[in-house]
């Protein structure tokens, strides 16, 4: 496999409102290949989506990054930059946001300004980046749309957010994202507003401009049908913490940690039999101010074992090629 | 020995519901949405119809129909009420309406915007009782106890309010609130699709095991093709405000007779990365209920689409026993379905 193009270790983003703290992410880490996609799977409140804007250095107060690493290798051979180390908004920072690393999100409704065209919002980056002039910039804004699949981008790139459905908005969004051929992409739920025969389409189209363009890709998703149709490497996180990784292959078909293995049961399947009922996981997610101490899965673990699992967090250890979980099942056997 | 007659408890015939389009100062009619145009199915005692299809389809618009949310154009709405009558829900007046609403209650999709947050569980659930004088304030409170322990909820917790509770807990909140009278019908539109994967099984379950314990009807609003297979015993597919495939579950899944139907079941992603390949990819966007596409609404995407589907508007006929079409090529056609 080449160099990680991206490698995030240890990484720690904190809330700090008035009634505590929140540690939505709690020591992820991950490496990010180009070519490749990585899946963030994971429920609510695991702390997918604030992986993504910590890349992106685009975390709202009262939220800071307080410890590890974001390694960005713009190419193979360089030493990188860190990106935990820029200024949020400094001249480096936002250089890359946008540049190499682009961004797009779940509601593309929203992440339009409603006030300028599509065409408007394209062209803007795509001077900002790329320093070119308005003429060739708007024609560069229309082959982005062409690229992407919306029909007459000629008339297109004049109008406005609202006037495009879902799934040509969030062309759109996909056609501003690669506007300056970003080295990765992160995909934050692209699909999740959009109806199923809308999002194969765009699932389809992500895949090609992977193909063609080469970018690495993020892909974070709630969706297990969605990883495993798209992914090379799967992350899966529960309460801040990447609790088991892997390829995709390996976390369908052999995952170790009880989240996986229970997670993926739990989950409704199109080939599963007529009027039956599914295996629960019991409980539900704790409040992030009542994280429990040790595991943070083991109020809801059929394996928990009392005295460690509550006590203990469980380190991340290999369980196979290119494999790990956190789980004290595991650390057991490797010491 | 012939399997006993099912007894209809809705009877949906020719429903039509149109949103007028108004436009500039004098609110003109400058056209017409057909969201509902022409639906007809039936709901038996005790099953569980689904609904589905993608935005803009018609379901919720026609669920809301039948709960007199919105008065429809056309069409009529039968349902054999408790007292033996049969009622048209359609062309009841409010007042009559009013004892029937309580055979007729509603599960909401978000449970974080559908309870009040000013009000504790115990008023919450206790709410259809009081509005249609129930019991006395006793025996109400009694009866939320029983509905909280029936939707596996803690009664001690019937003074909280909704924040202190998860997604899937607001859920059952929501669930017991619509069993509170003691309903026939229970209307479900989206009842999981904003919940977490584990917390979507339990209420799946859950909602099962009140089915089989009181014996509910479930009209299921839903657009996840994998909850509806778990959760139906019959499925309509709707597009563009009309039904196009009605069947037995399996049937729907197994053998799909209309293409939007297979083109459905075929963009769900298969949770499993070794089942990964090319497929069928439905091109273009649902069609514009304002301004359909003449002939079958779904010809421009159909990719069997021949010149009489341009012209001629097909319309709903029994292919199989219980297996129902709009079609005019459903009975040449052999569309892919998925295993199971």
């Amino acid at each position: 496999m080449p160099r990680a193009i991206l490698e995030v270790r240890d990484l720690r983003t904190y809330f700090f409102p008035e009634e505590g703290t929140v540690r939505a992410v709690d020591g992820a880490h991950f490496d990010v290949y180009p070519g490749r996609t990585l899946g963030i799977v994971g429920e609510s409140g695991c702390g997918k989506s604030v992986t993504a804007r910590s890349i992106l250095r685009i975390v709202e107060r009262p939220g800071r990054i307080v410890s590890g690493s974001i390694l960005l290798r713009r190419d193979g051979n360089d030493v990188g930059v860190d990106l935990a180390t820029l200024a949020p908004d400094g001249k480096e920072m936002r250089r890359i946001r946008g540049g190499d690393v682009a961004l797009i999100f779940q509601e593309p409704m929203t992440s339009f300004s409603p006030v300028h065209t599509i065409g408007n919002q394209i062209v803007e980056t795509v001077r900002l980046h790329q320093g070119v002039g308005k003429r060739e910039a708007r024609a560069r804004a229309v082959e982005a749309l062409r690229l992407v699949g919306v029909p007459s981008p000629e008339r297109r790139v004049d109008e406005y957010a609202f006037q495009l459905s879902g799934g040509l908005r969030q062309r759109a969004m996909i056609a501003l994202a690669l506007s300056c051929s970003p080295r990765i992409l992160i995909a934050d739920e692209p699909t999740t507003a959009l109806d199923v025969t809308t999002q194969a389409q765009i699932l389809a189209l992500l895949a090609d401009l992977q193909r063609r363009e080469g970018m690495a890709i993020i892909l974070i998703t709630h969706n297990l049908g969605v990883v495993a149709e798209m992914c090379d490497e799967v992350a899966v996180m529960y309460l801040g913490r990447v609790v088991e990784q892997g390829p995709v292959d390996t976390i369908f078909h052999d995952p170790k940690h009880p989240y996986t293995r229970a997670l993926l049961r739990s989950m409704p399947s199109i080939e599963a039999r007529v009027r039956s009922r599914l295996p629960v996981i019991e409980g539900s997610i704790p409040h992030p101010y009542n994280r429990p101490a040790g595991c943070p899965f083991y109020p809801r673990c059929p394996d928990f074992m009392p005295g460690r699992c509550d006590q203990i967090e469980p380190p991340s250890v290999s369980v196979g090629d290119g494999h790990e979980a956190a789980c004290l099942l595991y650390a057991e056997t490797a010491t | 020995m012939s399997a006993p007659r099912a007894v209809p408890l809705l009877e949906v015939q020719g429903l039509r519901k149109h949103f007028p389009i108004r436009k500039g100062f004098l609110r003109r009619q400058v056209g017409v949405v057909r969201a509902v145009d022409d639906v007809s199915f039936h709901v038996e005692k005790g099953e569980t119809l689904s609904l589905v299809g993608e935005s803009g389809c018609g379901k919720t618009t026609t669920s809301r129909c039948i709960l007199r949310a919105l008065t429809p154009t056309e069409g009529r709405i039968l349902f054999h009420a408790a007292t033996g009558q049969l009622l048209d829900v359609a062309a009841l007046s409010k007042r009559e309406l009013q004892p029937l609403r309580r055979q007729m209650q509603m599960i909401f999709q978000d449970p974080f915007s559908s309870l009040n947050p000013r009000r504790t569980l115990l008023d919450i659930v206790a709410e259809p009782l009081v509005a249609n004088g129930v019991g006395s304030k006793r025996e109400q409170q009694d009866r939320v106890v029983e509905l909280l322990r029936l939707v596996g909820l803690r009664p001690e917790y019937m003074r909280r309010y909704p924040h202190a509770f998860s997604g899937g807990q607001r859920q059952r909140v929501g669930i017991a609130r619509a069993l509170a009278l003691n309903p026939s019908l229970v209307v479900a539109d989206e009842p999981v699709s904003a919940l977490d994967v584990s917390v979507q099984a339990q209420i799946l379950n859950l909602m099962q095991d009140l089915q089989a314990q009181l014996g509910l009807t479930y009209l299921f609003v839903a657009h996840d093709l994998s909850v509806v297979r778990l959760v139906s015993d019959r499925v309509a597919v709707m597009y563009v405000g009309r039904v196009v495939e009605l069947a037995r579950t399996e049937a729907i899944f197994a053998t799909p007779r209309h293409p939007y139907t297979e083109a459905l079941l075929a963009a769900v992603p298969k949770p499993d990365p070794r089942l990964r390949g090319e497929r069928l990819l439905l091109e273009g966007e649902v069609a514009d209920p304002s301004n359909p596409p003449p002939g079958c609404h779904f010809h421009p995407r159909c990719p069997y689409a021949v010149e009489q589907c341009r012209a001629e508007t097909p319309s709903l006929h029994e292919i199989a026993p219980g297996h129902s079409v709009s079609c005019h090529r459903a009975g040449e056609l052999a569309l892919r379905g998925v295993a199971g």
